[in-house]
């Protein structure tokens, strides 16, 4: 693994282009997540949120510019760079024939860990699944204990890099704040956690910078700190969204 | 253990887990296990009763009394085409044909008693046998249970969790592939199990069994391949599925229907009825050895008498009634020799058609194969008509011998108006007992394994193709990232 400095970012995006059947996605992009932070990536749809993290899992090829995950060109280094982050998609989908045990164990499995059942217990419980629940069949799973399950991969795996899709959509109140208390476990842990989400309340509640997403670009940056106008900023992103 | 053997081994546990799945694979595999059953003790069963049918006509014509010789050529014989050992793997057009011939002097009769003119209408779709179950059932149930292989997890997203654990496309779709290999082994094992027997303890050539074993899981990998790849290209498991079944029903189904139709139109055969026809017009030609005005048997008349330096046929030392026998025969076989040579002229070259359009169909390569590494493609039944018809000749022509140098032209001439010389003119049954039997020559190993090669050729080009298709679809995976 390369060595990253201190001062380097975990995810590093600069001037970033990306186009689709001959249409621009992503024009210029830049950003940044380090070590330990959350970065919450707010757009509408269709503005380029998921293929920025296509891009950075080395599924699709930039037309210009620099990406690096820990030092390394998702473009030509993908493996080196999948085995670094973890992926929560919009909805996570598992084997629903399968408990949630074997579901890790196949994951993780293909990224040559072989994680003991202690651990996997151990990971469950960070996550928050109830131990009832882990040897049944997840295919009556809600969304949230089924990303429980996809936090606990990613536990598991220790990776430097979360990249998170729309994790809360279709989450009520309770499960989100679920979800965001582990988000904010994982960051303790010192990892660089990009969230593409188009709720900005939620956003603001784990996130330590908002970046709005809208005609490739990001058109404002802004740290989700105490005090921050999320009425004002949401007006906004929503103007951005419109064009 | 690897991603690829990990994502088979996921794959195979998803199946077993699946109701669906283990139905579709249970039903296959009991029709497979049915087929090969059937196919040994049809086998055992058909075999002994043409040897018994055999045993009986050979008997019968042996036990016949004292006769003129000319009465036995019209007395005839029946001779039966011993079953091949792997005939019950593949029937093939023994079920049309027919594998059983009456001989006779001056005719050439037609094969008969093929399964279909015996059975219901269903012998015509297709008999219960591991050629069947494997080429029409096995290619359908690996679609059925692949379609979604690939496509299912794109389309639930569970491909780029695949792919965010470092797994590559390539893997992904060489997993899903190895899987359906397994359940296409599966299918397979009966036929392989009763090819066994067959080559243990019905006598099969092993080097054809092999050819079978190695053709049939051959056509089997062309379909997990193409279900795999089409699974990973198209866009949605739906599609993929119409995809299939579409290429399924056209190699499966309407390209043998086609191929047949096409070869009948680029080669057509007379009818029998014009076959017919067109050799009593050429009979004719030839001449009526009872006319003595007939110019070409007054020349063989005066050939003869000028051989045995005599002037009346009454002094000739044999009888000239058998002589005009034996030329006889000697001129309707070998017009007759003609017709056939040219109307296997014609069958083969329709079945070069057929088997080039293999090119279009993995299934009709492989029933090229099959058929000639189980003996019953249209070869062997040529092979059979032609020994029979070599049979019938020497039989016949020594039955006219036996007229030429143990009967007295006198007595023949007299045979009906005196009652002596038709008592003298009847020889005795013992000649009919020295008659040899017919014995039937099976297609050489290395010619049946010659035969088969073409279909297997073309079954390594289908393989080669799928594996592009496996290949390309790979590397759309990979570029399109899920």
């Amino acid at each position: 693994m390369p060595d990253l400095t201190a001062a380097e970012p975990a995810i590093d995006v600069r001037d970033l282009c990306v186009d689709r059947g001959g249409s621009p996605i992503l024009k210029d992009l830049r950003l940044s997540v380090n070590a330990g932070e959350v970065y919450a990536l707010l757009g509408g749809n269709g503005a380029g949120k998921s293929t920025t993290l296509a891009v950075l899992m080395g599924l699709l090829r930039p037309a210009s510019g620099s990406v690096r995950v820990m030092g390394l060109d998702p473009a030509t280094q993908a493996d080196a760079v999948r085995r670094r982050i973890a992926y929560l998609p919009e909805t996570v989908a598992l084997y629903e024939t399968l408990s949630a045990y074997e579901n890790i164990a196949y994951f993780l499995g293909l990224s040559g860990a072989r994680p003991s059942r202690e651990e996997m217990d151990a990971a469950l419980d960070a996550a928050g699944l109830q131990a009832g629940a882990r040897t049944r069949r997840t295919g009556g799973f809600s969304k949230g204990m089924r990303q429980k399950v996809a936090i606990a991969m990613a536990l598991l795996r220790e990776v430097p890099v979360l990249l998170l899709d729309e994790p809360t959509t279709g989450l009520d109140p309770v499960a989100t704040a679920d979800f965001n208390r582990l988000v904010g476990g994982l960051r303790a842990r010192g990892a660089a956690i990009l969230m593409v989400t188009h709720d900005l309340l939620g956003a603001a509640d784990c996130a330590d910078r908002i970046g709005v997403l809208a005609g490739g670009g990001i058109v404002e940056e802004a740290p989700a700190r105490e005090g921050l106008d999320v009425l004002a900023l949401h007006r906004r992103f929503g103007e951005a969204a419109a064009g | 253990m690897s991603p690829v053997l990990r994502i088979a081994a996921n794959e195979l546990r998803l199946m077993a887990r699946a109701r669906v799945a283990q139905l579709a694979i249970a039903l296959v595999v009991a029709l497979s296990a049915v087929a090969a059953l059937t196919a040994i003790s049809q086998g055992r069963e058909s075999q002994e009763i043409r040897s018994r049918f055999q045993a009986q006509a050979d008997r019968e014509f042996d036990g016949q009394p004292a006769r003129h010789p000319h009465r036995m050529v019209h007395y005839g014989h029946f001779v039966f085409r011993p079953l091949p050992a792997l005939a019950g793997f593949d029937p093939g057009v023994d079920a049309f044909t027919g594998s059983t011939l009456f001989l006779e002097g001056h005719r050439q009769n037609s094969a008969n008693f093929g399964d279909v003119r015996q059975s219901s209408l269903l012998v015509r779709f297709g008999q219960l046998t591991p050629a069947f179950v494997i080429q029409a059932l096995g290619p359908l149930v690996l679609i059925f249970l692949g379609f979604g292989a690939i496509a299912r997890e794109r389309d639930s997203g569970r491909l780029n969790l695949h792919f965010a654990q470092g797994v590559k496309a390539g893997q992904v779709v060489l997993g899903k592939a190895a899987a359906l290999s397994v359940v296409a082994g599966l299918i397979l094992a009966p036929a392989l199990a009763a090819l066994a027997w067959l080559t243990v303890f019905v006598g099969a050539v092993p080097a054809a069994a092999l050819m079978l074993a190695a053709g049939y899981a051959a056509y089997l990998l062309v379909w997990v391949l193409a279900t795999t790849s089409i699974s990973a290209l198209a866009p949605s498991s739906r599609t993929a599925l119409a995809t299939l079944v579409a290429a399924w029903a056209l190699s499966a189904i309407l390209a043998p229907r086609l191929a047949t139709d096409i070869a009948l139109l680029a080669a057509p055969q007379p009818t029998r009825l014009e076959t017919d026809i067109a050799i009593q017009r050429d009979l004719k030609k030839i001449g009526d050895s009872h006319n003595p005005d007939d110019p070409y048997f007054a020349a063989f008349r005066a050939s003869v008498l000028k051989a045995y330096g005599v002037t009346r046929i009454e002094d000739l030392p044999v009888n000239y009634r058998g002589l005009i026998a034996i030329e006889g025969e000697r001129l309707t076989s070998a017009l007759f020799e003609r017709y056939a040579e040219r109307q296997f002229a014609d069958q083969r070259h329709q079945s070069g058609l057929a088997l080039a359009l293999g090119g279009i169909s993995p299934t009709l390569a492989l029933r090229s194969l099959s058929m000639a590494a189980s003996g019953t493609d249209l070869e062997g039944h040529r092979r059979f008509l032609r020994q029979a018809e070599a049979y019938r000749y020497a039989i016949v022509q020594r039955l006219n011998r036996l007229q030429a140098e143990r009967l007295t032209y006198s007595d023949d001439s007299k045979r009906n108006s005196d009652p002596g010389a038709g008592r003298r003119v009847r020889i005795d049954p013992g000649a009919w007992r020295q008659t040899p039997d017919f014995v039937y020559r099976p297609a050489s190993t290395a010619e049946s394994l010659a035969a088969s090669t073409p279909g297997l050729l073309l079954l390594g080009a289908w393989i080669a193709l799928a594996s592009g298709l496996a290949w390309a679809a790979s590397r759309r995976l990979e570029r399109a990232g899920a």
